[in-house]
């Protein structure tokens, strides 16, 4: 009967960021807010796994004052509450301030035994949360994870790597971060969207984790970002004859230095 | 009360079922708003304006708090040949100046705002869920089915839509026809707001509203335009059934309207951010179903198919809020649910809903006289360039220069038949 928790980070969504034109800039203007996808499939790893084993799931997010709307989506997925930290230092965070801040959070709120994260966020993809978070919490850190099962204190996962799978078991508490192929996240009944309102949430204030002014200081300091935009050549073939376009489409890809 | 019973659930939260679901909750009832989309306005690709007299209605000066566009202060009629267009434009600053009488509107922030005015007095909004069937016990419906969770209500009211999927479930009206509703494709163009005033010769917080025939392929239809804040609404909307026989796509005539010399310029530069279509009510007082309710359910908005086409006013969401409050004051008027159904019409009676729908209900004959959307519009530009010719040549007498812009695009016959139909319909 493990004692879960899921790690989500509410992020923009990027169907909704447009790159201008002009300089590559990213204009996230109109752009609403989801629960990060890998994110999301944690949260349905941990709701199967407490509906299987029973136990119980807890939620922990980290960001600005918008993660306040993420509250009823994350409780229509499973968990039976959520923490939040909702503080101006989420907007320049990277992975080392995010694990200090939700490490620091789990100190207080814990101890749980089992710590989900997504493999990676929507936005950055760092891939370093759910690392950071074991190495500060001291305790065991499974990656890549492709299916997970619990039986009493054992913890067994099949890992995903480049060319095969690896089998591993640990004894919990363990951190643990899934891929998107573990599970499909599932749509919210009625019931669930409903049932979210009623489930409690708290807020957790940055300034009672007693965490050092150091804490917070990125090490990686963003100076920008830009859209990446593939520039085409835009040419077009007009030769009267198939055989001439194709040779000339062959003189051409050879030109380029591509056949 | 229990967990899963509501004095109403309202199906949809677009302007009907925000407006009903707004009015209901500030009186205290426990009210249910649904929404299939991921939030209010998700699904919405109108781009469009609002009357606003509707909100007033709902509740005095709450278009100030709405996010509201442009106030239009420029309508604009535009008959369109090939290569020119003669436009009719009436300009007013002071249009509607205690209320001010139509904004430009963009749907996916104006639904979401309504959701939440109604959810700030105490409805509960939720989103993302598809209702997919209707609980019937004893001849009434007593609540809805979404996948396998069930809700129950005192009252079901449908704002689902044009394709109502409720209001066929509860065996009111069949699915659409297709002579009833028009096919509307429509676009967003993101324009700096100085160009868009420049363009359309208005101060930064007014709009204009431009509508447009002559550019549909001589399908039955037309072009609208609108100003946003940023951005500009531009779309056509077409005869269903004409537009199935063509051989041209839509979205091609679309194309070639927005690269018609007159209307190029006006969004040239911008960015197209959306695009969309939709289905709209097409056949106003004939097209509403002859049953808007049964015991323990109400129909409202598009679902009822209200809409107004004069070919100069296009008509949706003002009369969808109107019906939305009609039928919130239907349910607080009564604890006996068989009376609700037809205090519900009654309602629709008092607040005029009735009356501007059958004013204008022999309106929609005009757009049977297939001259209207090619021959007439060619005919008013031709009859411009006889007008404004100056080349040196001895100038035709006037009469007899008209006369020929007339011969060449109708008979005199068909002028004769074709004003008298509109008489008629007038």
């Amino acid at each position: 009967m493990p004692k879960c928790l899921v790690c989500y980070k509410w992020t923009l969504d990027e169907q909704d960021i447009k790159i201008k034109p002009e300089d590559l800039s990213l204009d996230a203007s109109r752009a609403k807010g989801k629960i990060s996808d890998f994110d999301r499939n944690a949260i349905e790893e941990a709701a199967l796994l407490v509906e299987k084993n029973g136990g119980a799931v807890d939620a922990l997010t980290y960001g600005t004052a918008t993660v306040k709307q993420s509250l009823k989506d994350v409780l229509s997925r499973g968990p039976a509450k959520v923490y939040w930290i909702a503080d101006a230092s989420a907007e320049s965070a990277d992975a080392a301030v995010t694990a200090n801040v939700l490490a620091a959070a789990i100190r207080k709120i814990g101890p749980y035994d089992l710590i989900l994260c997504g493999e990676g966020s929507s936005d950055l993809f760092n891939q370093q949360t759910a690392a950071r978070l074991s190495a500060l919490l001291g305790i065991p850190c499974l990656t890549f994870l492709q299916k997970l099962s619990v039986e009493g204190a054992v913890v067994s996962a099949t890992r995903k790597l480049e060319d095969g799978t690896e089998e591993v078991s640990v004894t919990a508490p363990v951190v643990v971060s899934v891929l998107s192929e573990i599970n499909k996240p599932r749509i919210p009944t009625l019931k669930q969207v409903l049932g979210a309102s009623k489930k409690p949430n708290e807020e957790i204030k940055l300034a009672d984790l007693g965490l050092k002014p150091e804490d917070l200081v990125p090490k990686a300091t963003r100076s920008s970002v830009k859209g990446f935009v593939m520039q085409r050549k835009n040419v077009i073939f007009k030769e009267s004859s198939a055989a001439d376009n194709v040779a000339k489409l062959k003189a051409g890809l050879a030109s380029e230095g591509l056949i | 009360m229990a967990d899963d019973k509501y004095d109403a659930i309202i199906v949809g939260a677009g302007p009907a079922g925000s407006a009903c679901a707004y009015t209901l909750a500030k009186r205290g009832k426990n009210v249910l708003l649904l929404e299939r989309g991921n939030a209010a306005g998700s699904k919405n690709v109108s781009g469009g304006r609002l009357y606003t007299y509707a909100l007033e209605l709902l509740e005095p000066d709450m278009y100030k708090r709405a996010p509201l566009q442009r106030k239009i202060v420029r309508e604009q009629v535009m008959l369109l040949n090939e290569r020119g267009s003669t436009t009719i434009d009436y300009f007013d600053p002071a249009f509607g100046e205690q209320v001010p009488q139509s904004y430009s509107v963009v749907r996916a922030e104006l639904d979401e705002w309504f959701a939440g005015e109604a959810e700030s007095h105490g409805a509960t909004v939720a989103s993302g869920v598809l209702v997919d069937g209707l609980i019937e016990e004893s001849g009434k419906i007593v609540g809805i089915r979404s996948g396998a969770d069930e809700m129950r209500a005192d009252i079901v009211i449908a704002a689902d839509g044009v394709n109502s999927l409720l209001g066929q479930k509860a065996g009111l009206f069949p699915d659409a026809a297709p002579n009833s509703v028009g096919l509307g494709v429509k676009e967003t163009i993101d324009l700096p707001d100085n160009l868009i005033s420049a363009r359309f010769g208005v101060k930064d917080t007014e709009g204009a509203a431009r509508v447009a025939i002559g550019c549909t392929d001589g399908i039955s239809g037309g072009a609208f335009l609108y100003t946003n804040k940023g951005s500009i609404s531009i779309g056509i909307v077409f005869n269903l059934v004409e537009a199935a026989k063509q051989k041209r796509q839509v979205q091609d005539i679309f194309q070639d309207f927005k690269m018609h010399p007159a209307i190029q310029p006006l969004i040239e530069g911008g960015t197209s951010v959306e695009y969309g279509a939709h289905l709209v009510p097409e056949l106003g007082y004939n097209g509403i179903p002859k049953r808007l309710h049964r015991e323990g359910f109400l129909v409202i908005g598009d679902a009822a198919k209200f809409g107004i086409n004069t070919g100069l006013i296009i008509r949706g969401m003002d009369l969808a809020i109107v019906s939305g409050l009609a039928a919130a004051q239907a349910v607080l008027e009564t604890n006996s649910p068989s009376q609700t159904g037809e205090l519900y019409m009654k309602q629709l009676e008092r607040l005029l809903l009735t009356a501007n729908q059958r004013a204008y209900q022999n309106f929609h004959n005009i757009f049977e006289i297939s001259r209207i959307f090619s021959a007439y519009p060619n005919l008013a530009n031709d009859a411009m360039q006889f007008l404004f010719t100056v080349d040196g040549k001895t100038p035709k007498p006037m009469l007899s220069g008209l006369y020929g812009a007339v011969k060449r695009n109708v008979t005199l016959g068909q002028l004769a038949s074709d004003g008298w139909k509109a008489f008629r319909s007038l």
